[in-house]
């Protein structure tokens, strides 16, 4: 019993030993659910195709989308001038509005107006508390 | 020491604002009080420790408490730990008495709250002072013990456990670090990618993603729900409140406050469970439990009590042990970490100011409330007509902001928003738990060393059983917690199978 429980550590692989040890627990829990949840794993493509029937795909892809591009477009945008936040404040406020837009049912004039209000203050109110007053770095 | 001397005008100014903008964030359907510290967590980073902790435990109070305008107004939970007070405020609500419910549900919100506090400032220091004695094999075993407890509590154990090591693994994505005793190397890194996981995920880019940006794909999925008109809830003022409603609710507020502060104390049971073992522990020791359900003060009052008990609760084993007792302390140790201390045993003892300002900050916290909720009801009211298509953009562009500043400006940090924004969306889809696989993430790395270390000093794995009284009685605990849950689970089966 006393080898059975004995453990012997090599530093130079310590680093594999916890990784291994969840991974296989992961591997036992990851089959158990299999087992256990097997109706609802064999049910699953049913799930997902109604997931998808039911989903709104212009708001979600949509926003999917913008939030990919404004990701993208911050950081070259920030280098045309570096170090002034630049890049969040010119990218942030098309997307705030476009988001709003995106987002809204009825799009009238009416609401449209505090839409692009709010894309315009809130960003340049966001920047100027982070990179002005509190001195945060901004792409 | 002089607590008086803490209270500068800015720090109450932080606590006040904080709990104003967390009212509105638990206001807003959808929107709670973790997206509210998440999205606020940068403005922390220049503020220092005290004060950052002043505006996010106003924040953390007041999400928590705002979540009941509309379940009381709207019927819907503003956030999870509001669940029950649907139950009675919304029926009572709909008799033309929304402005009584939510003066009853704001004062059981305040007696919660610093029954809870109470707890806090006489438990936690008695818990650390014990935890100290901990060695590496003890601090495993209670880790371990978090773990089981919250996925037991999961709404499906398996999935719950899976999700809890699932969090632990990734956590362990990057470098065994030198400084922590580990040998440098890395680990679960695809070739190429060392440059950016170096590290692994950031902590606090993953929260802010599993509770900011998951809960907009979610919303955005739904396709937006519009808010209500102001003319379509109702506030109201048929029948007026009066203080008499409290009346013979002493011991109902007592033990909602008792058991919303144990569930805290528990780690990452979370509040939507303080809120139902409350209302269902009142209505069973009630002297009317007929009239539940259909708009009784009672059942507010156990509810809301419960739920406010929570936050003193749960900030009980993070300060001892440095385990978050639920998924808004776990950002709190994002706050501590973004200043560099760590919590855990040691904590009170040698950051006595930081404690005692923590303390302040919640029972200012819970005055500002209680005024601010009490005397502008009607006014915060109007919140949860304010669309949504306004506010999740803006909330967006935060969350962008709070991981980009996190690590000083890591484009990566922006990317693991994204990565796990869409992870916490697939989580809910395929019923994984986000609660264990947070406490999981935040405490893998350390159970990690006390595993290795403990297995290094020791050799043994029967040092896990035997090391001391301590680890005995922790593993009789493990155990308990998972029979517990099982046995609950059967029993909660055949109920619901006789029904």
């Amino acid at each position: 019993m006393g080898e059975l429980t004995r453990v012997q550590i090599d530093f130079a692989t310590s680093h594999l030993v916890f990784p291994t040890l969840i991974g296989a627990i992961l591997l036992l829990l990851g089959l158990a659910i299999l087992i256990v949840e097997r109706a609802a794993i064999l049910g699953s493509a049913t799930m997902w195709r109604r997931t998808f029937a039911e989903m709104d795909k212009l708001r979600f892809l949509g926003a999917l989308a913008l939030t990919v591009v404004y990701f993208l477009l911050m950081v070259p945008i920030g280098e045309i001038w570096p170090n002034t936040g630049l890049g969040f404040l010119l990218c942030s406020i098309p997307f705030v509005a476009l988001a709003a837009i995106l987002f809204m049912h009825e799009r009238t004039w009416r609401k449209m107006v505090p839409v692009l209000v709010v894309a315009l203050v809130g960003p340049l109110l966001v920047w100027w508390l982070l990179s002005d007053i509190f001195f945060l770095t901004l792409p | 020491m002089d607590i008086f001397s803490l209270i500068s005008p800015l720090f109450v100014a932080l606590i006040v604002s904080g709990t104003f903008v967390g009212i509105i964030f638990g206001a807003i359907p959808g929107m709670t009080a973790t997206m509210a510290v998440a999205v606020c967590l940068p403005l922390t980073y220049s503020l220092g420790l005290e004060n950052g902790l002043a505006l996010l435990l106003g924040l953390y109070v007041g999400g928590i408490s705002g979540g009941t305008v509309p379940a009381v107004l709207l019927g819907i939970p503003g956030t999870p730990s509001s669940i029950a007070t649907c139950f009675d405020a919304y029926p009572m609500a709909q008799r033309g008495e929304g402005e009584k419910a939510l003066r009853i549900s704001i004062i059981a919100s305040l007696v919660g709250g610093l029954f809870s506090l109470i707890a806090l400032y006489f438990f936690a220091p008695a818990l650390a002072d014990f935890a100290i004695r901990f060695s590496y094999v003890e601090k495993f075993l209670i880790i371990f013990f978090a773990l089981t407890v919250m996925a037991a509590l999961s709404s499906n154990m398996l999935l719950g456990i899976f999700s809890g090591f699932l969090g632990i693994f990734i956590s362990l994505i990057g470098v065994y670090d030198v400084t922590d005793g580990g040998n440098g190397h890395y680990r679960l890194i695809p070739p190429g990618t060392e440059y950016w996981l170096d590290s692994g995920f950031s902590l606090l880019p993953v929260l802010i993603a599993l509770f900011g940006l998951a809960a907009i794909l979610e919303e955005a999925e739904k396709g937006m729900p519009r808010a209500k008109t102001a003319s379509e809830i109702k506030v109201g003022a048929q029948s007026r409140f009066s203080f008499s409603v409290l009346k013979g609710q002493g011991r109902n507020l007592f033990q909602s406050s008792a058991i919303g502060t144990f569930i805290g104390i528990l780690p990452g049971v979370g509040g939507s469970a303080a809120s139902i073992l409350s209302y269902t522990a009142a209505k069973t020791t009630s002297k009317h439990p007929e009239e539940y359900g259909k708009g009784s003060a009672e059942g507010i009052i156990a509810t809301e009590a419960g739920n406010n008990a929570l936050t003193g609760g749960a900030l009980v084993p993070l300060l001892s042990l440095g385990i978050p007792g639920d998924s808004t302390t776990a950002l709190l140790i994002g706050a501590f970490a973004l200043q560099g201390v760590q919590v855990g045993p040691l904590f009170i003892g040698n950051n006595p100011e930081t404690w005692n300002a923590m303390i302040v900050a919640m029972i200012i916290a819970n005055v500002a409330m209680f005024i601010m909720m009490y005397f502008a009801i009607r006014w915060f009211a109007m919140v949860v007509t304010v669309p949504k298509y306004i506010l999740y953009p803006v909330i967006l562009m935060m969350c962008v902001i709070g991981a980009y500043t996190i690590n000083y400006g890591i484009m990566f940090d922006v990317w693991t928003l994204l990565i796990f924004g869409i992870f916490g969306w697939l989580a809910i889809k395929i019923r994984l738990e986000i609660a264990p696989f947070i406490i999981g993430f935040i405490l893998g790395p350390s159970a990690e060393i006390y595993f290795v270390k403990s297995l290094e000093s020791f050799g043994d794995l029967t040092i896990f059983f035997t090391k001391s009284w301590i680890a005995v009685v922790l593993w009789v605990l493990i155990v308990a917690s998972v029979v517990g849950s099982i046995l609950m689970a059967r029993r909660s089966k055949a109920m619901a199978e006789k029904i």
